[in-house]
């Protein structure tokens, strides 16, 4: 049997499955572990007892409008279709009410609409509103047909489609996807391995959480697609400790994928193997860097390891591994099922597809935020994100996190881009954004960013573990009785001798809080005249 | 730490647990000592030597990885963990007063014990509901002041930040 017959008897199964739920309401509770911590799950066990048999009760992941949560969907046996936002237990019990007389509840949440506005949702699609806990609207709304097609062609011709793609990893780097995939089949015949980094352990980051709760099989599909390109067959898929929602409705969608045969032995029909096994990680920035992820698996200490030899040569056990992000991942359904260039359409020019963005801080609406590569920041900020909250006057932006820095509201034009930003060390990383306001002043946001750096340092190279705390002392030093120009000089110092001097990206990129906010904010450090950016 | 004839009991159990659920392979260190931190709350030193002894890992290299990871804790907490989310995000929408609020009703600073273990946290990931806390392994957003008090269950009314 082919791959697309095998795919499309699944998708068959599905239809009928879901077929007898048409006619009654389906009431999706939209619970991510963001919502979990305001009361979603307390609505959903609420929907659990009281609904009525002419209700399908669905748990969703969360669709990346966090400030409205927690959030349900109510549609009507005619597909008409009501969102809640903030829903508290006593509205669920009033919609569990409404409900059961076979009425449909109006909108009665006084808090604004979750907004799409800007956004182009390619990796969030069905996010929020597919069943997560099942795999059937997955199959239905086209899921797998990626890895169908992969399957029909051979593993160069499916790497060939995504290196025309363009795609580069989501976790930071932008390092081109099937570069990794060419470089592991080069590397040894044998076992190979890939492990999906869902590590996210970067302060200001929550969008891997929000996949793996919300489109899990997304990212199983897009692994599958991937390890088929690359010619590895165990696929590991390493989840941050604490993501204990994440970790089980990845289970649970690795489990349902395996009861369709779209894990194991024989993929879809096509004689190709590949498992899957979830693996947890136990806490730590540098746990999300690929060598040090792979000590982690290994059990040894979270530092990472001397390159070359890189992970697509020696990694796992010492067998080819590739390293991707999840979100890079969830690309590869969308690149094999409408083709490369409906992929390069999307984006800017060396910079295809889009960036899930996790918004946060002094905004209207914080949450998560899909936008084409070229969006300039002011559109995140005040598109999806509503614009500054109230009360609230923006002082600066971290955009990167701590391995990046902080700009001033004046240079929000900058537009979302793979790899670097600005020159004085500010790059978009994973892509966090933390809008700051004056209730934590810059000088303070610059502190808390380099404490961090220095925290979790791992101590295996010097430069980094000593040099990462003396730049605290002089930050404090400045604090205490002014700064003064050479303060700033030796900032720059250790920065540029920890960031050379550096074996992993943590090392490599700590001193960019420092570097960023000495460029841009030579004022408010007490530095006039260093706006000038003379330090670069 | 239990005392010697409850040591041993503590130790064969683990032992056969371990047999139970891990294979022999240094890989299941880091499964192995979460599974020591979800029975105990803490990794206690007797029972990192079991695992020790379990995977054929030195013990020294057992503390080693241990104490590398953030998440795991070589000290026993006290009876309940609180941690506050100081985050930028977090301190953005107001992390300092509900980490002043929980420090100031039982008097110790962050990283003490009164019972109650209080500590600060980087990030809980939490960014789009903040301020986060955690309260005895559960994350609760959006919080303020009172709400953490109340979860703690030291919020004593009237009187008091």
């Amino acid at each position: 049997m082919s791959a697309q017959a095998g795919i499309e008897r699944l998708r068959d199964g599905a239809v009928r499955r879901l077929a007898h739920d048409a006619g009654r309401f389906r009431v999706t509770v939209r619970l991510g572990h963001c919502s979990a911590a305001v009361g979603a799950g307390e609505v959903l066990r609420v929907f659990e007892e009281d609904l009525t048999d002419n209700c399908r009760l669905v748990q969703a992941g969360c669709d990346g409008a966090c400030h409205a949560g927690p959030q349900v969907v109510i549609t009507g046996p005619d597909g008409g279709s009501v969102l809640l936002s903030r829903v508290d237990p006593d509205t669920a019990i009033r919609i569990a009410t409404i409900l059961e007389g076979g009425q449909m509840p109006l909108r009665f949440s006084g808090d604004d609409p979750p907004s799409a506005e800007g956004q182009v949702r390619l990796v969030l699609d069905g996010c929020g509103d597919m069943d997560a806990e099942g795999i059937d609207e997955y199959l239905v709304s086209g899921g797998y047909g990626g890895l169908a097609n992969a399957l029909s062609r051979s593993p160069e011709e499916v790497t060939g489609t995504v290196r025309e793609s363009g795609l580069r990893g989501r976790g930071g780097a932008y390092f081109p996807a099937a570069a990794k995939w060419e470089a592991a089949r080069r590397a040894a015949e044998g076992p190979r391995h890939l492990v999906v980094n869902c590590e996210e352990g970067e302060p200001g980051l929550y969008k891997d959480r929000h996949l793996m709760e919300g489109v899990p099989h997304r990212i199983i599909e897009g692994a599958l697609i991937a390890a088929y390109g690359a010619g590895a067959e165990s696929i590991c898929i390493y989840i941050n400790a604490e993501a204990d929602l994440s970790a089980a409705r990845m289970e649970r969608a690795i489990s349902d994928a395996g009861d369709m045969d779209l894990i194991g032995p024989d993929v879809l029909g096509s004689g190709w193997s590949a498992q899957v096994e979830v693996r947890r990680g136990a806490g730590g920035y540098v746990c999300g860097e690929e060598t040090t992820l792979l000590n982690t698996m290994e059990g040894r200490r979270r530092e990472p390891r001397l390159r070359p030899p890189f992970p697509t040569e020696a990694g796992l056990s010492g067998r080819p591994t590739v390293i991707n992000n999840a979100e890079t991942l969830c690309n590869l359904p969308f690149i094999l099922g409408r083709g490369p260039e409906a992929f390069s359409a999307l984006g800017a020019e060396g910079a295809a597809g889009t960036k899930v963005l996790s918004l946060s801080g002094a905004v209207r609406r914080p949450g998560l935020i899909e936008v084409p590569f070229g969006t300039p920041l002011s559109d995140v900020i005040g598109g999806g994100g509503g614009g500054v909250r109230a009360g609230s006057a923006v002082t600066a932006v971290g955009v990167g996190g701590p391995s990046s820095g902080l700009i001033p509201p004046g240079a929000l034009n900058i537009r979302v881009m793979p790899g670097s930003l600005h020159e004085s060390g500010i790059i978009l990383g994973a892509g966090g954004i933390v809008v700051l306001d004056e209730s934590v002043p810059v000088a303070e946001a610059m502190r808390a960013l380099a404490a961090y750096n220095a925290d979790e340092s791992c101590g295996k190279c010097t430069p980094c573990r000593e040099g990462t705390p003396r730049m605290v002392e002089v930050i404090d030093r400045m604090a205490e009785r002014g700064a003064t120009r050479a303060d700033a000089e030796e900032l720059a110092y250790l920065a540029e001798v920890v960031g050379s001097a550096s074996l992993c990206g943590l090392g490599q990129a700590a001193g960019g809080p420092v570097m960023s906010t000495l460029h841009f904010f030579g004022p408010e450090l007490g530095l006039p005249g260093w706006r000038d950016g003379s330090l670069l | 730490m239990p005392k010697k004839g409850e040591l041993e009991g503590a130790r064969r159990q683990l032992r056969t647990e371990l047999r139970g659920l891990f294979a022999r392979e240094r890989a299941q260190l880091l499964p192995a000592l979460h599974h020591l931190q979800h029975s105990y709350g803490y990794l206690p030193d007797w029972a990192m030597e079991v695992v020790s002894w379990h995977l054929g890992v030195p013990a020294s290299e057992v503390y080693g990885a241990a104490t590398s990871y953030s998440e795991l804790r070589t000290r026993q907490p006290g009876s309940r963990v609180v941690r506050v989310c100081t985050g930028l995000s977090c301190r953005v929408s107001g992390a300092d007063t509900v980490l002043d609020a929980v420090t100031g009703r039982l008097g110790i600073r962050p990283g003490e014990t009164a019972d109650i273990t209080v500590e600060t946290t980087p990030c809980g990931f939490l960014c789009a509901a903040a301020p986060a806390i955690e309260v005895d392994g559960t994350w609760l957003g959006r919080a303020t002041p009172e709400r953490a008090l109340r979860e703690i269950g030291t919020h004593r009314g009237e009187g008091g930040g």
